[in-house]
Order: C-alpha cells, then sequence, then structure tokens
C-alpha cells in the first residue's frame, strides 16, 4: 500500500447555523461569491441568480427570520449523486463534502431538480466580470463555464489549501482545521464550520443542542448542515410535507 | 417555373452565403468551443506572491480594520482582523467587496481640475455671487480640517451635517431605537454584536427592519411619529403614567432596567430630552470625541449646518462626496445657492449623486486607491485615529479634493494626517493596536516614528476611556419633509449604502431578494395592484417635491398604505421620512 492510498482518519465538516442571531446581511453571500469566483450576473433575477448560499426570509406571518440555505451536504444517499449521469457529483469520503465536477457536467440539471433545498445553480451566462475586475479574481479557485451546475462546495480550495500547509507541517494525514468564506465573513458570528466526527468540538457540540434542527429532516438526506432557533415557528418552519411511500431519489 | 441543377445550386450557394452574414453560425462556434472546454471567454485569474496587508476600510465611519489577501500588490480578498478592539473580526457585505470598488464600471473617471479651478476663482473674486462653502458629508476628518482652515482663509463656511453624538452600548442594558439599524450597519458591525447580549432591544419603527427582526421588542409605529412616541414615553417617566399604554410599559422598562439609551436617526430634540431624563447624558452617550490635532489647526472656520444658513447666500458650493454618511437632498441645498449662475464643484467617485446638479464633477479617488483617516464611528465613546492605507494606486485624472481647495486658499502643501499623527503622539494619551503582531502598546512607551509607521499599517489609536461629556443639543439639519396628505406614506431604507457597491452587490439585491436595491420601492401586494403594477415593474415615485424612475418589489411585509423606498439619491430628492408620495406606472 502507497502512502496515498493509506486510509487516513475520515473527517465529516459540517456547519452550525444560528438562525436566531442572522440579520440576513448578505455578507456571507457575497464573501462566497468573491472566494469562489462566482460572476455577478447582471442580467439575472431572483430566479436565475448564481448564488452558493442564499438567504432566504421567512416568517409566521407575524415575526420575520433569515435562513441561510447552501447545499446541505447530505449523506450517504445525497439526492444529487444518485441522479447525475456524469458521475460529475461526488461525496468525498475523507471530509463528507459533496462535490461537484464542472468538467464532467453536461448541464442536464437533474441535479437540480432532485435537490430538495434548491441549493444547486445553474450557470445561464459566460462567467463575466467587468473590465479589469478580473484581476481581483481568487487564483485558488478556476472559474466555471457557462452551462453546468454550481454548489457550494465547503469551500474546498480552503480545504486544499490547509491540507498543504498541514503536510508542509509534517502531517500529512488525517482532518484540517479551516474556515470557509461565509463562516469567516458572517459578521454575527451565526455560521460556524468544523468536523461534526471532533465530538468534543464546538461545532459537534451545537449539532446536539435541543434547539439544533436540519432542513426536511424527514426525508431522510442526513445534511450536515445544523440550524439552531429557540423559536418554535423558526424550527417547524424548516420541516417538509409527509413524504410519500418509499424514500425519494433513491437508487435502489 | 421549371427548377434546373444550375438553379438549385445558385440557390443552395446564395442561402450559404447569406447565413453568414447572420448571427447564427457565429453563435453556433461559440456554442461549439463550450463543450470543447476550451471556451476562451473564461477569465484567469491572476498568479503571483501571495501576500498578506492590512488597511482599514473608510467605506463609512466604523473603519473596520481589514486583511487583505493580495495577489502581488492587486488585492483579491478582504477579511476582517479578529483581534481588533473595535471592528472585531467583522466586515460588512460593502466592506468584504471594497477591492471592486476601482474597477466599477459607472466611475467617474474625467473631469477638468484647471476649469473648475478657474470658475471657482472668478467666482470668489466677483465681490457680488456671494460666498464660498465646503459641504463636508464626513466631518472630523483630517482633510475635514483642511476645509475649516481653507475657509477661515477665504472668509467661507464650512457645512457638516455631522454625528454629533456617540453611544456606548457596552454600559446599556436596554436600548429604545426609533428606527435606527442598529444590527444592520448603523455602527461597527463587530463592536456592536459584541454589545448585543449585554442590552434588551426594543426597536420602534414601521416596518419589520432586519434589526425588528432581531429585537426583544419591536413595536411597529406609524411613520414619522417616532417623536411623538419619545414625548409620550417622557412625559409617562416624568408623571409615573400616562394615558399611551404602550409608552408606559416602555417607560417602565427604560427606567426599571437602566442605564438605558434611546437613539434616533435625526437627533431631535425629543430624543435628546428624553436621554437626558434617562441619566445617559455623560453616562451612555457622549458628546463625539475627536482625536487631538495640531494647535496651528485650531484657526478654522466653525461648523454649521445647513438649516442656520441664510437662504441665497452660497456663490460657490464645493461638495466632498469621496466619503459620504449621509445624502442631504437637493431640495434643501439649491435654496441656499445664489439666483444666478452659483458654482457648484463636486468631488465625486459616480455621477449618481451631486454630480447630477454641479457644473463641475470631479474624478475622485475610491477605497483603497487613497490615504485618508476615518473619524471616530458613532459607537465608540473613545477618540479613534485610523488610516485607510491605500491597496492599490489610482488611476491617472484622479483629484484630491484637499488638495484643490487647500491651493484655492493658498494654504501650504503638508502632509496633514501624518502631523495630525505627530500632535496625537505628543499628547501622549491611549493605546495603539496593530494588526500584523495584533499587539496593543501604550502610546507614550514608542517612538513618534514607531506611532506614524504602525498607524501606516493599518494601525489604531484608542484614546483612553473617561469620556463623560454630555452632547450639546443640535439645531436639526433641515427642514421638516413636507408632508401633505394623501398617497402612501413613505418609509426610508435606513440602511446607508455607499455611493459605488461591488457589481457582485448583485447578489443580494438582485439575484436574489435579500435586500431592497437602492432605486426601488417595496409596496403591499394591495397597494401594487391598486397601482397596477407588478413585481419588477418599473414607476414613477412622485411627491410635491417631484419624480423619480424606481423599479418596484411588491412585499407582503410592507404595511398596506406604506411604501417602503431605497436610499438612491434620485429618491432621496423628491421623497423622505413620512413624505407621502403616489407610485404611477410607466
Amino acid at each position: 500500500m502507497t502512502s496515498a492510498t493509506k486510509p487516513t482518519q475520515a473527517a465529516r465538516y459540517g456547519m452550525t447555523i444560528d438562525v436566531d442571531r442572522c440579520n440576513g446581511c448578505g455578507a456571507c453571500m457575497v464573501a462566497c461569491a468573491v472566494e469562489n469566483n462566482v460572476p455577478p450576473a447582471p442580467q439575472a433575477n431572483d430566479r436565475q441568480g448564481l448564488t452558493w448560499i442564499r438567504v432566504y426570509r421567512v416568517d409566521n406571518g407575524g415575526r420575520l427570520a433569515y435562513v441561510p440555505v447552501m447545499c446541505q451536504h447530505c449523506g450517504a444517499d445525497a439526492p444529487c449523486v444518485s441522479v447525475c449521469p456524469q458521475h460529475a457529483v461526488d461525496i468525498d469520503p475523507a471530509t463528507g463534502i459533496v462535490g461537484e465536477m464542472p468538467q464532467r457536467c453536461l448541464g442536464c440539471r437533474y441535479c437540480m431538480a432532485a435537490c430538495p433545498y434548491h441549493a444547486r445553480y445553474f450557470n445561464w451566462w459566460d462567467p463575466a466580470w467587468p473590465p479589469g475586475m478580473e484581476k481581483t479574481l481568487n487564483p485558488g479557485v478556476t472559474p466555471r463555464m457557462r452551462g453546468v451546475v454550481e454548489k457550494c462546495n465547503f469551500c474546498h480550495g480552503r480545504w486544499h489549501a490547509a491540507k498543504q500547509q498541514a503536510a508542509a507541517n509534517g502531517q500529512p494525514d488525517g482532518p484540517v482545521s479551516y474556515t470557509p468564506a461565509c463562516a469567516e465573513a458572517c459578521p454575527t458570528g451565526a455560521i460556524r464550520f468544523g468536523d461534526l466526527n471532533d465530538a468534543a468540538g464546538p461545532v459537534a457540540q451545537a449539532s446536539k443542542d435541543s434547539a439544533s434542527f436540519r432542513l426536511l429532516e424527514n426525508l431522510g438526506t442526513e445534511p450536515k448542515v445544523y440550524y439552531r432557533s429557540k423559536r418554535d415557528w423558526v424550527r417547524q418552519i424548516a420541516g417538509a410535507p409527509t413524504p410519500g411511500p418509499g424514500k425519494e431519489n433513491s437508487c435502489d | 417555373m421549371k427548377l434546373s441543377r444550375r438553379d438549385l445550386f445558385i440557390y443552395a450557394g446564395g442561402s450559404a452565403a447569406g447565413a453568414l452574414l447572420t448571427p447564427a453560425p457565429w453563435r453556433l462556434i461559440t456554442d461549439t468551443a463550450l463543450w470543447s472546454e476550451n471556451w476562451p471567454g473564461i477569465p484567469a485569474p491572476p498568479r503571483g506572491e501571495i501576500r498578506t496587508r492590512f488597511t482599514n476600510c473608510s467605506l463609512c465611519r466604523a473603519g473596520c480594520a481589514v486583511r487583505a489577501r493580495c495577489v502581488g500588490d492587486q488585492p483579491v480578498q478582504l477579511a476582517g482582523v479578529a483581534a481588533h478592539p473595535l471592528s472585531r473580526g467583522a466586515l460588512c457585505p460593502f466592506g468584504l467587496t471594497g477591492h471592486h470598488l476601482p474597477f466599477h464600471p459607472a466611475r467617474l473617471k474625467q473631469g477638468s481640475a484647471e476649469q473648475a479651478l478657474g470658475a471657482v476663482s472668478a467666482a470668489i473674486s466677483d465681490a457680488g455671487s456671494g460666498r464660498i462653502a465646503v459641504l463636508d458629508l464626513r466631518p472630523g476628518r483630517t482633510v475635514s480640517w483642511t476645509y475649516r482652515r481653507a475657509m477661515a482663509k477665504l472668509n467661507g463656511l464650512y457645512i457638516a451635517p455631522g454625528q454629533s453624538v456617540a453611544y456606548d452600548l457596552h454600559q446599556a442594558k436596554t436600548v429604545l431605537s426609533l428606527g435606527v439599524p442598529l444590527l444592520d450597519g448603523w455602527g461597527t458591525p463587530g463592536n456592536v454584536w459584541a454589545a448585543r447580549p449585554g442590552f434588551r432591544l426594543i426597536q420602534a419603527e414601521p416596518i419589520q427592519s432586519r434589526t425588528a427582526a432581531l429585537a426583544d421588542v419591536w413595536l411597529p409605529v406609524q411613520p414619522g411619529t417616532e417623536d411623538t412616541l419619545a414625548l409620550a414615553i417622557a412625559n409617562a417617566i416624568e408623571n409615573r403614567n400616562g394615558d399611551d399604554e404602550r409608552a408606559v410599559s416602555v417607560a417602565n422598562e427604560l427606567t426599571q432596567n437602566g442605564p438605558a439609551l434611546v437613539l434616533d436617526n435625526y437627533g431631535s430634540a425629543a430624543v435628546m430630552a428624553l436621554n437626558q431624563s434617562l441619566g445617559a447624558a455623560g453616562h451612555t452617550m457622549v458628546a463625539m470625541p475627536e482625536a487631538p490635532v495640531p494647535d496651528t489647526w485650531r484657526k478654522a472656520a466653525p461648523a454649521t449646518s445647513l438649516a442656520q444658513m441664510e437662504d441665497r447666500s452660497i456663490g460657490v458650493l464645493l461638495i466632498d462626496e469621496s466619503a459620504v454618511d449621509g445624502y442631504l437632498p437637493w431640495h434643501t441645498i439649491e435654496p441656499k445657492l445664489v439666483r444666478d449662475n452659483p458654482v457648484v464643484v463636486t468631488f465625486a467617485s459616480g455621477r449618481g449623486g451631486y454630480a447630477r446638479h454641479a457644473q463641475f464633477a470631479l474624478p475622485a479617488g475610491v477605497y483603497p486607491e487613497f490615504a485618508e483617516d476615518i473619524p471616530t464611528a458613532v459607537d465608540s465613546p473613545a477618540a479613534t485615529f485610523r488610516i485607510s492605507t491605500p491597496l492599490v494606486a489610482p488611476p491617472a485624472g484622479m483629484v484630491n479634493p484637499a488638495g484643490f481647495i487647500g491651493a484655492l486658499a493658498g494654504l501650504p502643501k503638508s502632509d496633514a494626517v501624518r502631523e495630525r499623527a505627530d500632535a496625537i503622539h505628543r499628547a501622549g494619551r491611549g493605546t495603539l493596536f496593530t494588526p500584523a503582531d495584533a499587539k496593543t502598546v501604550a502610546v507614550r512607551d514608542i517612538t513618534a516614528e514607531a506611532f506614524w509607521k504602525s498607524l501606516s499599517e493599518a494601525g489604531c489609536w484608542i484614546d483612553e476611556a473617561g469620556n463623560t461629556q454630555a452632547p450639546e443639543a443640535q439645531p436639526p439639519e433641515s427642514e421638516p419633509w413636507p408632508s401633505g396628505s394623501g398617497g402612501l406614506v413613505a418609509i426610508l431604507s435606513a440602511q446607508h449604502t455607499p455611493p459605488l457597491m461591488s457589481p457582485l452587490m448583485s447578489k443580494v439585491y438582485q439575484e436574489s431578494n435579500l435586500r431592497l436595491a437602492p432605486n426601488w420601492i417595496a409596496l403591499h401586494p394591495s397597494d401594487a395592484r391598486a397601482a397596477r403594477l407588478e413585481n419588477g415593474a418599473e414607476a414613477f415615485l412622485q411627491t410635491r417635491l417631484g419624480k423619480c424612475g424606481v423599479r418596484v418589489a411588491v412585499d407582503p411585509a410592507v404595511p398596506a398604505g406604506m411604501v417602503q423606498v431605497g436610499t438612491a439619491p434620485g429618491i432621496l430628492d423628491v421623497c423622505g421620512p413620512a413624505a407621502r408620495a403616489k407610485v404611477v406606472a410607466v
């Protein structure tokens, strides 16, 4: 067995989002776009926009709350993985991150139809920035071409950089600690990121909070993004209509 | 007609040649290239040495510390500095994308400073043409002192619609906010959120804003009745009772869970008096502190407000809108100008603001192109001094407003920011935080040279605590908004937006419906139906002062009978808080 194939201790990266602290400022949305070279789309409206993370305003008829939604990085039965005819979507066993390979994507958008979280976005236009602004692109992430589906990958570029740094420090194996752009940018500290397998870590602890919940949990997708709110109506809004017989998006 | 083989070839050849003149084959080529994955239209990110540099964001007076990840000299990513004692690692969406502003397509790039200088000089020498004045939209900076010194020399006026009060949220246990966007861009985001667990927030506002959504209590009020509520609360405190149950309840909270603080957007006398009765003055509400200045600068024109000035008295108006903390509607400025040929010069980064009304619009640098200090933030009771260190070079042709106005008055050229830094060091008070090493040292322990070096690398000087100077009541900046009757009642989007925003802000304004764009208005569905408007429709917003083209968002969160308006200068010129407005389809 070579060092490249040697099994390593796997991480299960996840996120906790405190809805009671989110003021809907949108810092996570623009920080994500800067980090991942997501182009502005002046032609787009709110249905066609390219936003790997989108903050939704929800209400109960009286009070408002803001809920950031990105790819929920489902567990082993991620709906988008099973429907992709190109094998352009996979789950990295070393990190648990659901990855998207734009080079393989043919733009059929089956994955968008399958995703219950509406967290996937189709690249309708050529990636274009105002003249000169391409100098501000992040060199760690390649812009994607028109005609492919894009989504949050928990800032995979940052994970690679952290992994390289760990290797340079003599620790090539095992999980690394890093922070995605949205969590780093959140001015209220509502978004936190870490390894859910690290039981003593703050994110794993927060995910077990009694006020913690996941979106559409009854679909059985096992998302790795946990939300938290002390408001009952916010927790209830995260539920889904009762699914029909059988399991949706099953590859069986 | 008989079709020969030759005719068929001619027809086919003609069709093929004609098709080349249509876009179809060229479109086919580009679409095919997409699938070949050799698409030349994908921009290549820059390559080069990765460095980290620091600056302070000058997009608003919060002045948050910024860590810039650069490729070579070009910043490609901005983030906060977690160890910073004031900004605590937070940046707002505008600050996160500040490095895009030099490339903004709507940026003002041309303007003749020589022509403007000639026109201003001629107007000054003409004794009958009125006085010269500078309108400074972010007072308290070092350039503000340059303007004041220049106006003192030219016998001119210095107009500053500034912030005269600072607040200490960390000392407060109950905060009543009358429409202030406390949790959405009012102060320094990191500092406000650090203080938030310590106080109970009561938000009185017509609409459930982002601040109201996270407040402990949201009190819906009619637009324009905030002062009435403040008076009712003051009455309830004084008389221990009152007719207004809601005011009595708030008064009880404020008095029983002190120290308390009341915030509003306009510095009204009623709110100032309420704060005094609550004991906030000199405690949680203090006079806006300012960093020391050299003694030689003290011979300067005093700050005045538009409301204090005589009508038709200004012949030359110089407007510095390169840094803007708030926009004064043009209808409050125009009556102060002489009737015959006033000269208006604006130093601006874009054409959206006063450039529409000025004879000369001169291009000014944008953040992060120029070095400028940032005045003390509204949520800092101690004076601060920070410099927005340039990260990129400005393009050719930019005009320095302070250089222009200083030259007009014949002020000697000097590095005013350095002189002020030396004055602060001579005062020997306070501490200095340096972001590169996250260390804080006492000013008296370092040399003037080391102090300046640290400030030039985005250091932050913070004065000693203990500011207990109570603020003085200020006259209103302008007349109350003409309200009239009929139509919809206007609510302003309280959040301040800078004159230029990164194109990536389309993610929050357009590619999602998270925020109301500056040139949009929002209507309740019933009002939209009555006006026969759909979501995204173009319309005119009409008030007594004129009309302005807008786009319409239909939003059930806006109460019926009200219209929420964005903060674009075109809208603010015709519509203010509680104004009566009509929305008409184009």
